[in-house]
């Protein structure tokens, strides 16, 4: 699972609707897989993601390539979309566990792949 | 051909079982058997429907999009000027997306664990099809539409009633299984020795990341006895029993059943112990699973016919009959149809999101 993809996750148990993201990441093992860099994706990006909770995310993995904020000219801002890349695209969670911040719920990644499957009476 | 097998033909869906959630339906019916068939399944999958193909080539560069229900991932590598990321409720399905190095999700339809309006477009292909009620089909449509934002499109594939192709079903009946049979191959087949090598085992033309696992960074998962399981499918033959038009593939399931993770162990008993006695016939999922967790093989009592060749897997399917997706659409009040269409014994229609509530 790619740290993009982390950005898009919020706990899904019935009735949990606040403060459910962005999930905490815990016991992580990380990876890096170099890709294409897709600047139209990149570009996209910056409008869908919450950098705030990016930032925070890849701090508690002492991933401090990121500025604090995003720049204003972010979009055609080389530098800062190659960090973008490198850190959304090319890092890769192989294992570790998302707790959900509410309800404390835990979703297991395991071999690269989160498994957010629900019990019957969470849905 | 598979047709020609009595064991292969359709049967009416037994729809009166009080005893049983729609939720414990679906699992018996629909997840378990996808998740004892996955790589038999995943082998059959793997050349792209046009009109999918057709709708993924057209988003723009940069689009991020979901494939909801997305089985071995044979559509997230179709375009690599979008990002897309799959989801299903198979496990063992999702161990070969992530073999593939597609980005994946094991997840429900009804649940899906995305922030609101995240994506600029969704597609489900072929899977809308197994919810068991009207309610949870529109509920599976609202789901995906929850996760689109506004002006993003949705591209639904389902099964129909109508379709005159390999199929002929009864215009009378909407709720059906479907065999799934994980056939031996046939004796004056080709040598199973030497099998041609699938083209699901590799990634998608036009993909050119280079995130692709390194073989060795494969993980077998040891503490399973998968292998049992590895060499009953390498040797079967590949029989075509959807609406692509690949049939009578001898497949080297060996790469993907590799993929297999312990969530398969159930399955994988079920499997090797029908399959290793040749002469037992699982007649649905559920003898299946019930064979695996409480009485090992004893379904000889369950068989219609005598002695078949390998387990036939049940799943249940809902044909829609023409302009039944639609109306599940305007149920939802969020979509309007943009497109919509037959092909290959499915309806198909593009939605776009118009509203959020």
């Amino acid at each position: 699972m790619r740290l993009i993809t982390h950005n898009m996750l919020q706990c899904h148990v019935k009735g949990c609707n606040a403060n459910n993201f962005p999930l905490e990441l815990q016991e992580v093992v990380l990876e890096q897989e170099e890709a294409e860099m897709n600047e139209d994706f990149l570009r996209n990006m910056l409008t869908k993601i919450e950098y705030e909770a990016l930032v925070a995310t890849c701090l508690k993995l002492d991933i401090n390539d990121l500025p604090a904020a995003i720049p204003a000219d972010a979009a055609y801002n080389d530098e800062f979309l190659q960090i973008l890349h490198r850190v959304i695209l090319e890092t890769h969670i192989k294992s570790g566990k998302m707790v959900c911040p509410n309800c404390q719920h835990n979703y297991v990644i395991r071999d690269g792949i989160p498994n957010m499957l629900l019990a019957e009476h969470e849905v | 051909m598979t047709t020609k097998n009595p064991l292969h033909i359709p049967s009416a869906f037994q729809a009166d079982q009080p005893d049983l959630t729609p939720e414990e339906k679906e699992q018996q019916y629909v997840h378990s058997v996808y998740q004892a068939i996955a790589p038999h399944f995943s082998a059959t999958r793997y050349k792209p429907w046009p009109v999918v193909e057709e709708f993924l080539n057209t988003m723009p560069a940069g689009y991020v999009g979901a494939d909801v229900g997305c089985g071995n991932g044979k559509y997230i590598g179709v375009n690599d000027k979008l990002f897309m990321v799959g989801s299903d409720r198979s496990s063992n399905l999702i161990s070969i997306c992530g073999e593939r190095g597609h980005e994946a999700m094991v997840c429900d339809g009804l649940a899906l664990p995305y922030r609101p309006q995240f994506f600029d477009f969704a597609i489900s292909i072929a899977v809308i099809h197994h919810f068991i009620s009207p309610e949870r089909r529109v509920a599976a449509i609202e789901e995906i539409l929850r996760i689109v934002r506004v002006g993003g499109r949705v591209l639904i594939f389902v099964w129909a009633l109508e379709q005159t192709g390999k199929r002929d079903f009864d215009k009378e009946t909407q709720d059906v299984f479907v065999p799934w049979a994980l056939a031996k191959k046939p004796a004056e087949g080709k040598k199973s020795t030497e099998p041609k090598k699938p083209k699901a085992n590799t990634r998608p033309q036009g993909v050119k990341k280079k995130d692709r696992k390194k073989s060795s960074d494969h993980i077998v998962d040891a503490r399973h006895s998968e292998s049992v399981v590895t060499e009953e499918l390498s040797e079967m033959t590949i029989q075509e029993d959807h609406t692509d038009n690949q049939a009578n593939i001898i497949g080297d399931s060996n790469k993907v059943s590799n993929s297999l993770q312990d969530q398969s162990s159930t399955a994988a008993d079920s499997l090797s112990s029908s399959s290793a006695h040749n002469s037992t016939t699982a007649t649905s999922a559920a003898a299946a699973a019930a064979s695996a967790e409480s009485n090992p093989p004893t379904n000889e009592e369950n068989a219609p016919a005598p002695a078949a060749e390998a387990p036939v897997y049940n799943r249940y399917y809902h044909l829609f009959h023409k302009g039944e997706l639609e109306d599940l659409v305007v149920q939802t009040n969020k979509a309007s149809i943009v497109q919509q269409g037959y092909d290959r014994d499915n309806w198909w229609c593009i939605l776009e999101k118009t509203r959020n509530e």
